[in-house]
């Protein structure tokens, strides 16, 4: 079953060639006895930070978030010490526990739009560009890029992914929730669909919105957050909001 | 009374409660379901990490309709209990469902994974603080109680 499935990869996956996030418990193992939940709480909003890639493990229940959450505060002197780590364990298990008791919010809005937008003025197909990764936005296809030829995303990445599909295009989640369903290796229905409802604003109060100084603050050189190549992004939050929901009263007051 | 262990893509680890549940030796099957995974959305990356962890679990695999072939294994193995790993899947509930009318005599139970935490009151899920505010004092503590 292994050969035909690595046969049925992308012609540009080598299943040979040694993978972050390869299957199997050994591997979840060796993943779980590098996590160090200080650098972690210091460094975790970058992209090339101290995350742990554990997520595959967790979703498949290779290794479970107790035993992640133990493992974490035997490295530690004191349990606040890995709070923050284990503060992002607990939004899985909210999300799941979401799931097991409200089952039809993975696909349907928790809660209207916040955008000043009705749920009928947004495309429920994602354009092609975007799905081939030639949006125009540099740092944009190239996390698009990233997700089609690694399975994973840091948060930050999928939080501007999202935010970019849903309010620059004015698409609705549900299509960018498909699409990350298909190339996540810890596509998660609940972790997922909640975390697009979450940026979309139809579970949170208010939509999440980025721009180009934030990405630039937390990636490195290998993304191109230049603002020639970058424009649509490249404005303040204030004239971000104005132009994407124009409808909205201004926030200051 | 024997048992059987449907080990699906949710649990895929041998420390699972389910098997402290089952009787020693208890079979663990895992049913490769391609039409439950395409309406997941499992794309073929996930599809490979799923078999490479199979791979090292040592389980019988099996390939079609886990509702035609779990109630068939049932009985090929004599079982009159199917032990599951508790899931929120609906694809994976409304299976059960469907084992279970067809194999009356089988009981079905899902067993949970070892909790997170452990909390005396249903917790408030409208907004992630309100739950962590309530789960916060237990999930710092090894085990979350
Ligand atoms: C749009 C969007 C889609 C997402 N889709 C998924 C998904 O399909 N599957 C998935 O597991 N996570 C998803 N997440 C949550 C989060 O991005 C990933 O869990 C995390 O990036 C995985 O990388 P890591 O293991 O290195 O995380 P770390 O930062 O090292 O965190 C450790 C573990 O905590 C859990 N965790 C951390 N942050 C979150 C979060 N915000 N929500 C839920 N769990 C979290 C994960 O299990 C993770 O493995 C999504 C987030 C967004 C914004």
């Amino acid at each position: 079953m292994i050969a035909a499935l690595v046969a049925a990869l992308p012609a540009d996956v080598d299943a040979a060639a040694p993978r972050p996030m390869a299957g199997g418990r050994k591997a979840a193992e060796r993943a779980l006895a590098t996590i160090d939940p200080v650098a972690y709480a210091a460094s975790r909003n970058h992209l090339d930070g101290a995350v742990t890639r554990l997520s595959p493990y967790l979703r498949h229940g290779i290794l479970s978030l107790d035993e992640v959450r133990n493992h974490a505060l035997a490295k530690v002197a004191d349990p606040r010490q890995a709070e923050k780590f284990i503060q992002e364990l607990a939004w899985r298990d909210y999300w799941q526990r979401i799931y097991l008791a409200h089952p039809d919010r993975i696909w349907n809005d928790v809660e209207v739009y916040k955008t000043g937008f009705d749920a009928s003025e947004y495309d429920t197909e994602l354009p092609a560009d975007v799905v081939e990764a030639r949006t125009g936005v540099a740092c944009i296809d190239q996390f698009i890029a990233m997700l089609h030829e690694t399975g994973y995303l840091h948060n930050h990445a999928r939080m501007y992914l999202a935010a970019y599909v849903v309010h620059w295009r004015r698409v609705r989640w549900q299509a960018g929730a498909a699409w990350f369903l298909e190339h996540l290796i810890d596509a998660d229905p609940a972790s997922n669909n909640l975390s697009w409802q979450w940026v979309a604003s139809t579970f949170s109060k208010k939509p999440y919105i980025f721009n180009l100084d934030n990405v630039a603050k937390y990636t490195g050189h290998d993304i191109n957050t230049r603002m020639s190549d970058n424009r649509v992004l490249a404005c303040s939050y204030e004239q971000l909001s104005e132009l994407l929901f124009p409808n909205l009263e201004p926030a200051h007051g | 009374m024997a048992d059987l262990i449907w080990l699906h893509e949710g649990a895929l680890r041998r420390t699972h409660p389910v098997f402290a549940m089952a009787a020693p030796g208890t079979p663990a099957i895992f049913v490769w379901d391609r039409a439950r995974l395409a309406a997941g959305h499992v794309g073929v990356r996930r599809q490979l990490f799923i078999a490479e962890t199979l791979a090292e679990l040592e389980l019988e695999i099996h390939d079609g309709d886990a509702t035609v072939l779990l109630p068939q294994l049932a009985v090929a193995h004599g079982a009159d209990r199917l032990l599951v790993p508790a899931s929120p899947d609906p694809a994976i509930i409304g299976q059960l469902v469907m084992i279970r009318q067809a194999v009356p005599a089988l009981t079905v139970e899902q067993v949970a994974d070892t909790a997170f935490v452990t909390l005396s009151q249903e917790p408030d899920l409208a907004r992630f603080f309100r739950y962590w505010n309530k789960a916060r004092k237990a999930a710092l503590r090894p085990h979350g109680v």
